[in-house]
């Protein structure tokens, strides 16, 4: 390319952001490429993003697209990668399929470019090829972009690693535990996840986040809970219950409405898992604090009373 | 137990019209019996959708009740099958939902195989009848395929002109047809079949005006299809005077889908990549139904349709660029006739009005 000035590269922050954010900022850093966030979630983001997206979309979606328009005219590429699977019977929720070109769909008026690679195992695309032609389609040489993928993975896996650990410390904690069973991105999303965590947290719960886990060994115990489940982030979440079940005191199926792979999932879960409480917690654009706080308070003194702590 | 006498009772749930051929399949490919479930009612949806996650999609909710209805009609097996999306998950709440409610069953799990792989196939045709003499299973088996081909090609064939026959008669050889794949027992049966309503449709004089409405319907794989679930809307549509045009059905979807890929390079100004299980059919066609100059197009889903949501903005754009009116149509287990009446009449009026005009 005519390298004259490196573009910079908006990355809205939802959905896989939280999942990829260190490899993503490790990548485009270590290439010499600037990046901007959007901001956290919060009311102005969630309207802009519902006023978006078809009405019946996930609240994931309608959040993710807020945090795209709001990079609109910010930046010279919008970061959306399409994943599909990992392999067999590691799939994604068919929305990352669709992603990348349902918001070229949404935003074709506006004229902003979108930077995307693709991830489908199933057709010989894994992650490593997908940022190789990435950043080569940047203008970058194919001997940089691989030095800067393999610096950002290694980032990533320092950075996952610390924060397993961190999580695995948790179960060691007295007082009451309770295992967040939720997509990274709803789970840590300030708007939606954090009304959850933070109420738990100032009821004196420590709340511990299932997908926080190390994720093969999560997608390895995932049948003896579910044997046909396919969805990646599903089986890591399924198989972090298995692995932590008995280390909780209760546990919140947190899914944004209406979540697809929750919808199944989450229903299997509470027909097999038995042994400690498990809330279902749908959380949509009209929920209202006061609501999910009532919800958690009764759930958290069911535990309390259960235990002989009331 | 079942005792060794006793030949398996099978039974897959309701799928459109579909079930004639699981039926010549489980009967004369895999000579087990099978329980063809009652033609889904209102019960059906009811009894599933009870049962049901509440936010799970649609299909799910009336292939339980199906199954529920199989069950009390004394089959002694269900079948699911695997597919993409949500579908291929199916099969393992639905037994654990079944299972959870009492009752007694043998399930077998496509989900549970590895689809891919050839001898998977033959493991299942063995769980299911072990005595099963393989040539003749796949000589019967294609039998089965070949009626699925003609079901498909007549049901195209009927929903085109039925709008336009005033006497009755376009209806009732197609009913005739249904009749005769669900009582057929040899390859002739099928042949007959579809031989005497091919010459049934013949003989019908059509008022088929020079220009008529022609509408394209798209959507997800089992509402698009299965006429209860989308409460009848081809042959409502059709009976305004509507010809109405679906590519979407087994035969192309799986049996000869050649075209994909191709598919995917007609709408690459659209889309780039494959955007969901049914998404590169689905906006292949309306984009092909736009430029051929069709007068609206019709998307139905059911309600949280994942894949099939993040379609409709592929479907906004071809509507603007195109000019052609898109009805969204989406369905649950409340979804009543009168309010999809008064959308399809203002619908027709519209594209009616438009087609004076232009
Ligand atoms: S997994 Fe659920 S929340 Fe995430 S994109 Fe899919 S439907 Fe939305
Ligand atoms: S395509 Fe739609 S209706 Fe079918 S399984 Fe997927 S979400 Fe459900």
């Amino acid at each position: 390319m005519e390298a004259k000035k490196t573009p910079v590269v908006g990355l809205p922050r939802a959905m896989l952001y939280y999942r990829y954010r260190t490899l993503w900022h490790a990548f485009f850093d270590e290439l010499g490429i600037k990046t901007v966030v959007s901001g956290p979630t919060d009311r102005e983001i969630l309207d802009r993003g519902t006023s978006l997206a078809i009405d019946e979309a996930c609240l994931s979606l309608k959040i993710f697209l807020g945090h795209a328009a709001s990079l609109v005219g910010k930046c010279d590429y919008i970061l959306i990668p399409r994943v599909s699977n990992f392999g067999r019977h590691r799939n994604m929720c068919t929305r990352f399929e669709a992603l990348p070109d349902l918001a070229k769909n949404v935003f074709r008026e506006s004229g902003q470019r979108f930077l995307t690679y693709d991830i489908d195992v199933l057709q010989k695309k894994n992650e490593a090829a997908a940022f190789q032609a990435l950043g080569q389609s940047l203008g970058f040489p194919a001997r940089a972009v691989r030095k800067a993928y393999k610096l950002a993975k290694k980032a990533e896996q320092a950075k996952y690693k610390a924060l397993v650990r961190e999580q695995e410390q948790l179960y060691k904690t007295d007082g009451l535990k309770i295992l967040i069973a939720a997509h990274s991105y709803v789970a840590d999303d300030p708007y939606i996840g954090w009304t959850v965590t933070s109420y738990l947290k100032k009821a004196g719960v420590t709340p511990i986040r299932a997908d926080i886990v190390d994720r093969a060994g999560a997608v390895g115990c995932s049948p003896q809970i579910s044997p046909t489940c396919k969805w990646e982030m599903s089986r890591e979440i399924i198989g972090s219950i298995a692995m932590h079940c008995d280390k909780v005191d209760g546990i919140i199926l947190l899914s944004a409405f209406p979540c697809g792979p929750d919808s199944m999932v989450n229903e299997l879960i509470s027909r097999r898992v038995k042994r400690v409480p498990v809330l279902n917690l749908v959380l949509d654009s009209q929920t209202g604090t006061a609501g999910v706080e009532t919800r958690l308070e009764s759930f958290v003194d069911i535990i309390r009373f259960k235990e002989g702590l009331l | 137990m079942r005792d060794a006498m006793n030949v398996r009772k099978i039974s897959f749930p309701r799928y459109a019209e579909y079930n004639c051929a699981f039926k010549y399949v489980f009967e004369e490919a895999l000579e087990v019996r099978c329980i063809t479930p009652p033609a889904i009612t209102k019960r059906t949806m009811e009894l599933g959708a009870k049962h049901s996650p509440e936010f799970v999609c649609t299909p799910f909710k009336i292939t339980l009740g199906s199954m529920i209805e199989a069950l009390e009609a004394g089959a002694d097996t269900l079948m699911m099958v695997h597919g993409l999306c949500r579908l291929g998950y199916y099969g393992e709440l639905q037994e654990q939902i079944l299972h959870d409610l009492g009752y007694h069953f043998d399930f077998i799990n496509l989900s549970e195989y590895d689809m891919s792989k050839k001898k998977e196939y033959i493991k299942i045709v063995k769980r299911i009848n072990p005595k099963v003499h393989l040539a003749r299973f796949v000589a019967k088996f294609m039998e089965g395929v070949r009626m699925v081909e003609y079901l498909d090609e007549i049901t195209a064939i009927y929903y085109k002109n039925c709008g336009f026959d005033p006497t009755g008669q376009y209806k009732a050889a197609y009913q005739r047809f249904l009749t005769d794949m669900y009582t057929a027992r040899t390859r002739s049966d099928i042949e007959d079949g579809y031989r005497s309503v091919r010459q049934a449709f013949q003989a019908v004089p059509l008022n088929r005006p020079v220009r008529p409405l022609r509408v394209g319907v798209v959507g997800e794989f089992y509402t698009v299809m299965d006429a209860f679930s989308n409460l009848e809307l081809e042959q409502k549509l059709a009976d305004m005077g509507v010809e109405i045009h679906r590519w979407m059905n087994v035969t192309h979807q799986f049996l000869h889908n050649h075209g994909q890929k191709n598919m995917a390079v007609k709408i690459k100004n659209l889309c780039t990549y494959e955007m969901g299980p049914t998404a590169t059919a689905n906006i292949w066609y309306a984009k092909e139904c736009a430029e051929r100059g069709f007068d609206g197009l019709v998307h139905i889903k059911s309600a949280g349709c994942t894949p099939e949501i993040d379609v409709m903005p592929v479907l906004q754009t071809i509507s603007r660029d195109y000019k052609i009116p898109v009805l969204y149509l989406t369905y649950d287990s409340q979804s009543s006739d009168v309010g999809m009446m008064t959308r399809l009449e203002a619908f027709y009026d519209m594209i009616h009005m438009r087609k004076k005009v232009l």
